[in-house]
C-alpha cells in the first residue's frame, strides 16, 4: 500500500522525537553510571533504617544510634521518618546529625584522609 | 516525603505484605516505584532482614496476580471498545489482524515486557486480554518473565546493597533507552519502506496490463 505524503512526515517526526528522547535517557544513564563508579555513598533518605545507613556508609550501627541518642536495637526496621516522629524532630535534623556522626567516624578511622561531605548527588 | 520514600519506609517496616500489594497494583497499570522496591528488598535480604526465597515468591506472586487482573480487564472489560471498532468500516478485519498479530508475537512480547521493557507490561496485559490471547499461554509466559525480572532485580539489590538508589536510577533510565531503541527501530523500518519506490509492484502491474 502506497502511503499518503503526510504519513511519511508523521513517521519521520515520530522517529526524530523518539531518537531525541532516547538520547536524553542514554545521557542520563551514562551520567548516573559515572556517578556510580566515583561515589559510593548514598544520599540519606527518610525511608532508610539505621542498619541500612550503617551498611551503606560502612560505619558501625552503634555510632549512628549514639548520634541520635537512642539505644541500639537488633533487627531494627524503623525508617528514619518514624524515629523522627518518636523524637519530635524533623527528618532533616536527624539526617544532618547522622552525616556529622559519619564524618566524625570516618575521620577517626583514617586520620590522614580528609572527611568528605557524604552522599552528594550531582 | 515523596511516594517512593513512603512506600520504601513501609517496605522496611512491614516487609512482604507491602511488597506483594505494591507490585500487584503496579502490574495493573498504576505507576509505582516497583524497581526500587525490588532492589531495596534485595538489600534487606543482604542485611538479614528478609529471606531471599520469600522475597522472590511473594514479589513474583504479586506481579503475576496484577498481570492477570490486567488481562481480565482487557478480556471482559474491553468488549465495548472492540464492538465499537467492529461496527466501523473494515473493523472486523482490523480486529482479526490484531488478534493474528497477538497470537504470532504475543509470547515474545509478553516475556520481554515482564523483565526487559517493563514500562510496556501493563499495556500488553490489557491488549492480550482484548485480543483474546489464549490465557494458559499468557499465564506461562507471564510467570517465566516475572520470575526472571524479580530474581534479576532482587539479586542486583543484594549484590549492590549499599547503593540501591543510584542502581535504580540507572536501571530506570536504561529501561526507557531500550524502549526508545525498539520504537526507533520499528519507526525507522517503517520509514524505509515508505521511502523505497514500489518498483516491483509497478512493473508487475504494467506487465499484467499488457
Amino acid at each position: 500500500m502506497k502511503p499518503d505524503g503526510w504519513q511519511k512526515w508523521i513517521v519521520l517526526g515520530a522517529l526524530t522525537l523518539v531518537i531525541l528522547v532516547t538520547t536524553l535517557f542514554a545521557v542520563r544513564t551514562v551520567r548516573r553510571a559515572i556517578f556510580w563508579r566515583t561515589h559510593r555513598d548514598e544520599v540519606i533518605r527518610p525511608w532508610m533504617s539505621i542498619p541500612y545507613i550503617a551498611h551503606s556508609y560502612r560505619v558501625p550501627p552503634h555510632v549512628l544510634y549514639q548520634a541520635l541518642g537512642i539505644p541500639p536495637q537488633l533487627h531494627d526496621r524503623r525508617p528514619l521518618k518514624q524515629i523522627a516522629g518518636g523524637q519530635n524532630r524533623s527528618v532533616d535534623e536527624l539526617i544532618s546529625s547522622l552525616n556529622e556522626a559519619i564524618n566524625r567516624e570516618r575521620a577517626n578511622q583514617i586520620p590522614s584522609a580528609s572527611p568528605s561531605q557524604p552522599g552528594r548527588s550531582p | 516525603m515523596n511516594i517512593s520514600d513512603q512506600l520504601l519506609g513501609a517496605l522496611s517496616q512491614y516487609g512482604l505484605p507491602v511488597l506483594f500489594t505494591v507490585i500487584m497494583i503496579a502490574a495493573v497499570g498504576i505507576p509505582l516505584p516497583i524497581s526500587m522496591m525490588l532492589v531495596a528488598a534485595g538489600s534487606f535480604v543482604e542485611l538479614g532482614e528478609m529471606k531471599l526465597w520469600q522475597v522472590i515468591v511473594v514479589a513474583s506472586a504479586g506481579a503475576v496476580t496484577g498481570d492477570q487482573i490486567g488481562y481480565a480487564l482487557g478480556r471482559w472489560g474491553g468488549h465495548r471498545v472492540i464492538e465499537r471498532i467492529r461496527r466501523r468500516e473494515n473493523g472486523a478485519t482490523r480486529i482479526a489482524q490484531a488478534e493474528a498479530f497477538a497470537k504470532r508475537w504475543g509470547a515474545t512480547g509478553i516475556f520481554l515486557t515482564r523483565w526487559l521493557i517493563t514500562p510496556l507490561g501493563p499495556w500488553l496485559n490489557l491488549t492480550s486480554g482484548m485480543a483474546a490471547y489464549p490465557w494458559t499461554r499468557f499465564f506461562l509466559w507471564d510467570v517465566s518473565g516475572e520470575v526472571l525480572w524479580v530474581v534479576l532485580y532482587v539479586l542486583l539489590g543484594k549484590f549492590f546493597s549499599d547503593r540501591v538508589q543510584t542502581l535504580v536510577e540507572i536501571l530506570g533510565n536504561l529501561a526507557w533507552v531500550i524502549v526508545g531503541l525498539i520504537a526507533a527501530l520499528i519507526l525507522g523500518w517503517k520509514l524505509l519502506r515508505y521511502l523505497q519506490p514500489a518498483e516491483p509492484l509497478k512493473r508487475a502491474k504494467i506487465v499484467a496490463e499488457r
